[in-house]
């Protein structure tokens, strides 16, 4: 019934930050249409994309994920009128910062996708699941947390393998 | 130009030119208390130590006699004006001495609608520089004291306000310094650029001077500050530090007015407008938006259009 799974080396971690009007619609068709997508994306259902603060993304990273899917209704399509619109101009001034710090943007992907496009985000989500796979687990943000718990400073070789057993 | 020739150039700054500014506040801000016409004046009283400056809130006649003008008066005073400082300015009309990039703050609060225009006096200044947050020297401004945001100033001459002290003198053109570090930055491959930030961030202390010498940063509860959801870890280690500072320069996007106080007064010299700089240029790039010394309506990130790009999106 179900496709063949096919093992991989990494599974990586998706989240995706969706609005509850448009592509959580869109996501929900793709799952009662029975279309099949990578199991790694995570839906977290958000009234409208311009809710979703840019801070959700950084706090993604750091708390593990490798890929970040922000998703939304079409333009002019939004049920508050503009919410999408601001979230268009804040993430394209976001991208930029995070740009600029270093971040891969390949690992943060926005898209819309209305109700009516399941096929749309079957598409969007394996697209990027396989591009991040490709990349590997994304370690910026997780060193930065491991470094966070770590509280002493590497000065024996004891020390030294016991925090890379830990990476 | 080798690094001696060009100290040897000078900015050649005489001090007649802070005298006849320093004169010129004094004898307007005593003009408007005498008069009533404002309740108190925000300036700069000379400092303790030799050469230095202290922001003050003068109310009386003989307070405002001696305010004066320096190379040394790097805050901006906007910052006294914003409910983040509230309770420390008599009610009434106030009196507030703007260099240039303060006046875009002050803009800018307006456009927030944070202040009102006519609760205002502004002595604006035509100012020629003032010292980096490490002057060297004996107060002068030389072109090894002078800040890094005067260094590529475009707002030497203030506008809207309603007494202009002094007379700009001769400026030399100086080397963009700021500008050419953020080419360099930006020109660095990605992985590059992290380990460059990421070495930048883990310096931080989180003493939090970046956030309250921001006129912008006037939120009463600071989303940095709140746990339970936790947004950004609160103490000095890296992952809460590199996202103190992406977050707070996103804050600050298409708000901030360039005034380089968060960098000035940052006590492990991370350098702060750089990231400020990236966003404007970005911001003006996107949406030809750019901080002036008119209130403008509304933000860039306040107000969107149809035909946006989107070409991000997929």
């Amino acid at each position: 019934m179900h496709a063949e799974q096919v093992k991989h080396d990494f599974e990586p971690k998706v989240v995706a930050f969706v609005c509850t009007w448009c592509t959580y619609a869109g996501a929900d068709l793709a799952g009662t249409s029975r279309m099949q997508y990578p199991p790694n994306v995570r839906v977290l259902k958000f009234p409208c994309t311009g809710r979703i603060d840019p801070v959700f993304i950084l706090r993604a990273f750091q708390k593990g994920a490798d890929g970040v899917l922000v998703s939304g209704c079409h333009p002019g399509d939004c049920h508050y009128m503009a919410g999408n619109f601001h979230a268009r101009r804040r993430f394209a001034a976001f991208r930029a910062l995070l740009d600029f710090v270093g971040v891969d943007l390949n690992r943060l992907q926005f898209s819309w996708v209305s109700a009516a496009e399941g096929g749309k985000w079957v598409e969007v989500v394996t697209e990027l699941t396989e591009r991040v796979r490709g990349m590997g687990p994304m370690k910026e943000f997780k060193e930065l947390e491991l470094e966070e718990q770590w509280s002493a400073s590497l000065s024996t070789p004891e020390l030294k393998a016991a925090y890379d057993s830990i990476t | 130009m080798n690094a001696k020739a060009q100290k040897a150039k000078g900015c050649g700054i005489e001090p007649a030119y802070y005298d006849a500014v320093t004169q010129a506040i004094r004898s307007e801000a005593v003009k408007v208390l005498k008069e009533g016409a404002v309740s108190a004046v925000i300036g700069y009283l000379p400092g303790r130590r030799k050469s230095a400056a202290v922001p003050a809130v003068v109310t009386t006649e003989e307070e405002a006699g001696r305010l004066i003008f320096s190379p040394a008066c790097v805050n901006n005073l906007s910052l006294y004006l914003t409910k983040a400082k509230k309770g420390i300015l008599p009610g009434g009309k106030i009196g507030i001495v703007a260099k240039g990039c303060d006046l875009r703050a002050l803009a800018g609060l307006m456009g927030e609608s944070q202040i009102k225009r006519d609760d205002l006096f502004i002595i604006g200044i035509n100012c020629a520089g003032v010292q980096g947050a490490v002057a060297a020297g004996n107060g002068q401004l030389t072109e090894a004291s002078i800040a890094k945001k005067c260094r590529e100033c475009t707002a030497h001459t203030p506008e809207g306000v309603d007494f202009v002290a002094g007379t700009l003198p001769h400026l030399d053109g100086l080397t963009p310094l700021e500008a050419e570090e953020l080419a360099r930055i930006e020109a660095m491959p990605q992985a590059e650029r992290w380990a460059y930030w990421k070495e930048q961030f883990s310096r931080c202390i989180r003493c939090m001077a970046c956030r309250q010498v921001c006129p912008f940063c006037y939120c009463e509860q600071c989303l940095c500050d709140k746990n339970r959801p936790q947004a950004v870890e609160s103490s000095p280690r890296p992952a809460g530090n590199t996202a103190w500072h992406i977050v707070r320069a996103m804050h600050l996007a298409g708000r901030c007015a360039g005034c380089a106080e968060c960098e000035r007064s940052c006590p492990m010299d991370i350098p702060l407008n750089l990231l400020n700089r990236r966003m404007a240029q970005e911001l003006k790039e996107l949406y030809d938006y750019e901080a002036s010394m008119a209130p403008q309506e509304k933000g860039p990130l306040n107000q969107y259009k149809e035909d946006d790009d989107q070409s991000f999106i997929k």
